[in-house]
């Protein structure tokens, strides 16, 4: 499918605004009578509420009103859970515990909310925090999770009876029986730990009640308006129609933003209908690391089985999953592990079993990945452990167990997050991992250079890594597309943006369509006020699942534009072209009509019309994949250990990816680049450090390092593979997390070849000078 | 936290015991305390103004002394909560008569930190920690010796608890000190004062009249 | 009703008088007093850079400082540097090099950047790749940052001789 706009590598709508800083961001929304919020949060990670005294805050000049889980009578309730329990999957045991807004009786995480003040201004409301007596009676905390599950452990939910949040076990062929014909059999134990999304901007929520038009306008930097304005809407026995929620430009998502149903948005929507005066609420730096989503530890035990010359007969992976406190967002980053495990492999026999735990930390939810990169990560370093055991080259041994082009679709026998079984669509695995290999120059640098700089003293190693990544699942999108009577063309849609570029790429599927100018088209996503259908941002199907709703939509426009000008130039469809903003006929130039006219036409004022047209130049079309689609890829890369720090150089980072049709090849880069850059951060950078007492003892940028443009690679090199995928229309994948899926893993690889010479074998994630440093000690 | 080392007091052990059983004494010792009251035999109950560099506030606190053996041996036990987070902490200590006439304490304990204190103070507090228990031997010294003194002469004792501003100069001064004992910090005074030396020297040289 | 100071701040080229807490910050007058949304706040302790402007010329993280400090000072936003339809050369370079992509940290960026540029107008990747590493992003992997700034240069340099 040659298309003439979509592809085009163009320069993106928003920025203009955005660079010259008229962008409108949530704390930027200012309305008149405007009070603000700060939530008082528990120092304790696992307490019991004693009591409350908000008297003193009260008193306070400038404070409007507190409020405690008491206050708030009938409406406090907990949840709802955001994502439903794998029902799908035989045997699943899932223990449903959603996110309470605010803390009755106990705290469960540091950070918990106990109160919410309300005051005239920011400043004043968090003096007031500071008037609130709390009386806690601490509890031992629940922090490791093998410890939480002993019979001893202190208990999170004490009606539980057990830590345990979730028992799912999947399996594909007979891993049992593979074990029993295999040569050669390998154990190991991976610990992996991520961290916070680090989004430039901090969550934040506005909502103004009127009671004159009873009408509730909210904002919210959420990436989910839709499900959450119809929360809002039900929590407070409000029509939906009543309720809407604008997403204005989001300072970065990167999956913790799709959280819903906290403090902020159940609680200040009700206080502002008591109060009758808008609430605006923004966290700072700490709140966000204490109080956000983020993504937690796994500990995986990891054993696969191989004949000889290098097959995989199989592999088995139990891992433990930190849920944290609770579970609201039900199984979808460890399901995407088990999705995400045997990953660009043909490997018969797997078995998988999560054993998800409840501990005394904050809620895990999805951070950019979403739990991919924890399975690829224990098979790509499996793969590496085998290869040196077999003594066959790890490259070989990839290419060797690799789908290949013939086998799709390939049924992985797997239920992933979406509930239905994880089919690989499409892809050319070999080629992405060969040309990775190719760019870096990997027989060169193992064979001369290499030795050559050992030789000088210098420890340089290689990685090569490959990944899969699940995108673009349902349930569906939607979008339409309006061509109004001046020629104007507007692309609504139920997604919100967070800087993937929407503005653009979904500006250039319509004007693909409608022949008009990329720049011309106005496109509007994430406000309930112009649509209302759709589920939300995230697992990188921004693109793919509102894309193809977009250019559905656009495509009903221009049939239904070449229907009204065929009559109206009086030719067949088939010699009318659109272009430049007109239908006109091919090769007669000035026999045309613009398309305002056309919408004009559409749309009369009096007479009749035809009674099977709908009016204007408008269209909605919703699009709902099957299963996901999956994109692929390979990522090679040199780094230099100093052999005094142990701090990490990387000198190459190369990365071949493979995401279907590209809509904007300019967006994709920098997608890309983006995620390899977090990639980078959770392998050597980020960690969330926390004691035994669960309090997180780095909660601020100072000590959660975040990488800066001096711990980049010189260049990020990148190629481009495009095996359009058969599920949709436009054969586009996601692309969105591709960089942040194997870049630990292939980090690991690279600094384990690095320190052959001491013999270490690296089995966890991130890695830091302390840690590699100790690691080496310990072989001594 | 672990909370561990050594201080010499300059006076008998008897006197040294009792000092802990003086709310006047313990209030003097640790700068920012704005009250502490005895509320039981071996209980205190106070309040403490608390600075980590950020992250400062008012802790209200209560302090339990146990597993006495005058005038040997004791344990502490502190919790502390307030707007600036929690601590919670144990520790033993005993005093050992020396031959001299001194006494040699020795404290070996744990100390739990929680809340803002905790997430945001990390890279200060151990610093912070120690320069404050510096300066608390230091004003139990001053304390014991006004001690013996006032006895020795029949009067009532006065303490007199270093200032705020004081305090936080003798904080800082601690945490410059250990910078400066930094070996490169040291060796590049060195360097700079060669170098400095030298500059004067090649100035002078070039400068004599011809 | 704490002590108000009275501070007169030019910001942009524009004189502004107000009166003020002491303790409020400069990110926070120039957002909400001012209403000059450009200028982004990202941590409040001074790591990430969002916040930057130019104070008498030299970047500085606005979230460390008091309103009261600019007093009779001379502040530059990105607001000063060029409005939507006529974007300044440094703006539009990050514009044509994909140098953005949320635009949260942007502003802070292009401060930066507008102080470096002046101080050394024909930098090597290298130094650009250190005069950004005080902002962070975690959007675009700085790759794009940094061809930005390069353009920008070149942008200038270009300017300057006609």
């Amino acid at each position: 499918m040659s298309y003439k706009i979509i592809g085009q590598r163009i320069t993106r709508n928003e920025d203009a605004q955005l660079l010259s800083g008229s962008a409108l961001f949530l704390d930027d929304v200012h309305l008149p009578g405007m009070l603000h919020a700060a939530f008082l949060r528990s120092d304790y990670a696992h307490a019991r509420i004693k009591s409350i005294d908000t008297s003193a805050a009260k008193q306070r000049s400038g404070v409007v009103a507190v409020y405690t889980a008491e206050d708030f009578g009938d409406y406090w309730h907990v949840g709802p859970l955001q994502v439903p329990p794998p029902l799908a999957i035989a045997g699943a045991k899932f223990n449903a515990r959603p996110l309470p807004p605010i803390a009755k009786d106990k705290v469960r995480f540091s950070g918990e909310p106990l109160a919410v003040v309300i005051a005239e201004s920011r400043y004043i409301a968090e003096d007031a925090l500071a008037d609130i007596i709390v009386d806690l009676e601490p509890l031992p905390a629940v922090t490791d999770l093998e410890k939480a599950l002993q019979p001893d452990s202190p208990l999170v939910h004490e009606d539980l009876g057990t830590n345990l949040a979730a028992d799912v076990q999947q399996e594909h062929g007979n891993y049992a029986e593979a074990a029993a014909k295999a040569d050669v059999i390998i154990k190991r134990r991976f610990y992996i730990d991520r961290g916070a999304s680090g989004a430039m901007e901090n969550r934040g929520f506005i909502v103004d009640w009127d009671e004159k038009t009873q009408t509730m306008t909210c904002w919210s930097n959420c990436q989910a308006p839709i499900p959450l304005r119809n929360t809002i809407a039900a929590n407070l026995g409000l029509a939906a129609s009543q309720v809407r929620l604008i997403t204005p430009f989001v300072g970065g998502g990167f999956g913790p933003k799709i959280m819903t149903s906290q403090a902020d948005d159940v609680l200040l929507p009700w206080i502002s209908m008591k109060l009758k005066r808008p609430i605006k609420w923004v966290e700072d730096r700490r709140e966000n690391f204490l109080a956000t989503t983020s993504e937690r530890d796994q500990i995986h035990d990891v054993e696969i089985a191989l004949t000889k010359d290098g097959r995989i007969l199989g592999l088995k992976d139990v891992f433990y999953h930190n849920t944290g406190a609770y579970d609201p967002y039900g199984m979808t980053v460890p399901l995407n592990t088990q999705t995400h495990t045997t990953g660009s492999y043909d490997i018969p026999n797997f078995y998988t079993r999560v054993i998800m735990v409840f501990t005394n930390k904050m809620v895990v939810t999805p951070v950019r990945g979403a739990g991919r990169m924890y399975g690829v990560y224990v098979m790509e370093r499996m793969i590496d452990i085998a290869a040196k055991e077999l003594n066959i080259d790890p490259v070989e041994l990839r290419l060797k167990n690799m789908i290949q082009p013939n086998q799709y679709p390939y049924k992985t026998g797997i239920i992933g997050q979406d509930f239905v079984e994880n089919v690989l669509d499409s892809g050319n695995y070999p080629a992405t991992l060969k040309k990775a290999v190719e760019i870096i120059g990997y027989e060169k640098f193992i064979k001369e250079e290499q030795p050559r700089l050992r030789a000088e003293g210098k420890k340089v190693g290689i990685g090569v890594v490959c990944f899969v990544e699940g995108t673009a699942v349902g349930p569906y999108e939607g979008a339409r597309v309006n061509v109004d009577g001046s020629g104007k063309v507007t692309v609504v849609t139920g997604v919100s943006t967070q800087g993937q570029g929407h503005f653009t790429s979904f500006a250039q599927l319509a004007a693909e369509q409608l022949g008009v100018s990329v720049k011309d088209v106005r496109v509007i996503t994430g406000d309930t006020g112009h649509f209302h259908w759709g589920a939300g941002t995230f697992a990188s199907r921004g693109a793919t699942v509102a894309g193809n709703a977009i250019y559905s939509a656009a495509t009903k426009v221009r049939n239904k534009a070449l229907q009204i000008a065929s009559s109206v130039l009086e030719a067949p469809v088939e010699e009318l072209e659109l272009a430049d903003g007109v239908v006109r006929i091919a090769d007669v130039p000035n026999k045309f009509i613009t398309l305002g006219e056309l919408a004009m036409r559409a749309n009369p004022t009096r007479g009749t019309i035809d009674p099977n047209m709908e009016p204007g130049l408008e269209a909605t079309a919703f699009y709902g994949p099957p299963h996901g689609a999956t994109g692929q890829g390979a990522v090679a890369m040199i780094v230099e250990v100093d052999p005094e720090t142990y701090l990490v150089k990387i000198k190459r980072f190369v990365i071949a990816h493979d995401c279907g049709t590209v809509i904007n090849p300019l967006i994709l880069d920098g997608q890309i680049m983006g995620g390899v850059s977090m990639g980078i951060g959770n392998a050597f950078y980020e960690r969330m450090v926390y004691d035994e007492n669960g309090q997180l003892l780095n909660a601020s940028l100072m000590d959660y390092l975040l990488p800066v443009s001096t711990d980049m690679p010189p260049k990020m090199e990148l190629a481009y593979f495009s095996t359009p995928s058969p599920l949709n229309q436009l054969g586009a994948k996601g692309i969105g997390e591709a960089g942040a899926i194997p870049t630990p893993a292939a980090f690991a690889s690279a600094v384990e070849n690095a320190l052959k010479d001491a013999g270490i074998e690296i089995l966890e994630s991130p890695l830091d000078p302390c840690r590699l440093w100790q690691l080496v000690q310990q072989k001594q | 936290m672990k909370l561990e080392g050594e201080h010499v007091f300059n006076g008998p052990q008897a006197d040294v015991w009792e000092m802990f059983y003086d709310p006047n004494v313990l209030a003097s010792a640790l700068p920012g305390t704005q009250s502490l009251t005895m509320i039981g035999k071996n209980e205190y109950e106070g309040k403490m103004f608390v600075r980590v560099g950020p992250v400062s506030g008012v802790f209200d606190g209560k302090l339990l002394i146990s597993n006495e053996v005058p005038p040997e041996s004791c344990t502490l036990t502190v919790d502390g909560k307030g707007a600036p987070g929690f601590v919670k902490g144990s520790g033993d200590v005993k005093f050992v008569a020396q031959a001299d006439g001194t006494t040699l304490m020795k404290y070996e304990g744990e100390v739990q930190l929680g809340g803002t204190l905790a997430s945001v103070g990390q890279r200060m507090i151990d610093s912070v920690a120690k320069s404050m228990i510096r300066q608390a031997f230091e004003s139990l010294d001053k304390a014991l010796q006004e001690r013996i003194a006032a006895r020795a002469e029949g009067r009532a004792a006065e303490y007199k608890p270093p200032s705020e501003a004081e305090f936080a100069a003798a904080v800082a001064k601690d945490m410059g000190k250990s910078v400066l004992q930094s070996q490169e910090a040291r060796v590049i005074m060195y360097v700079v004062l060669a170098l400095l030396i030298m500059g004067i020297i090649a100035y002078i040289l070039s400068n004599l009249p011809k | 009703m704490s002590k108000l100071y009275p501070i007169k701040v030019n910001v942009n080229g524009t004189i502004y008088e107000r009166d003020v807490d002491a303790r409020m910050l400069l990110s926070d007058f120039i957002r909400h007093e001012l209403r000059l949304t450009g200028t982004h706040v990202g941590c409040e302790h001074g790591v990430c850079g969002a916040c930057t402007v130019l104070f008498d010329g030299k970047p500085v993280r606005s979230c460390l400082m008091f309103a009261v400090q600019a007093n009779n000072h001379e502040v530059r936003t990105v607001e000063g540097l060029g409005d939507k339809d006529h974007l300044h050369p440094i703006q539009e370079a990050f514009r044509e090099k994909h140098g953005l992509q949320c635009g949260f940290c942007t502003p802070g960026f292009l401060m930066t950047v507008t102080a470096f540029l002046e101080e050394n107008p024909h930098p090597s990747r290298e130094e650009i790749r250190e005069a950004i590493s005080g902002n962070i992003c975690r959007c675009t992997g700085y790759e794009f940052i940094i061809d930005s700034v390069e353009l920008a240069a070149q942008k200038l340099a270009a300017a300057e001789k006609a």
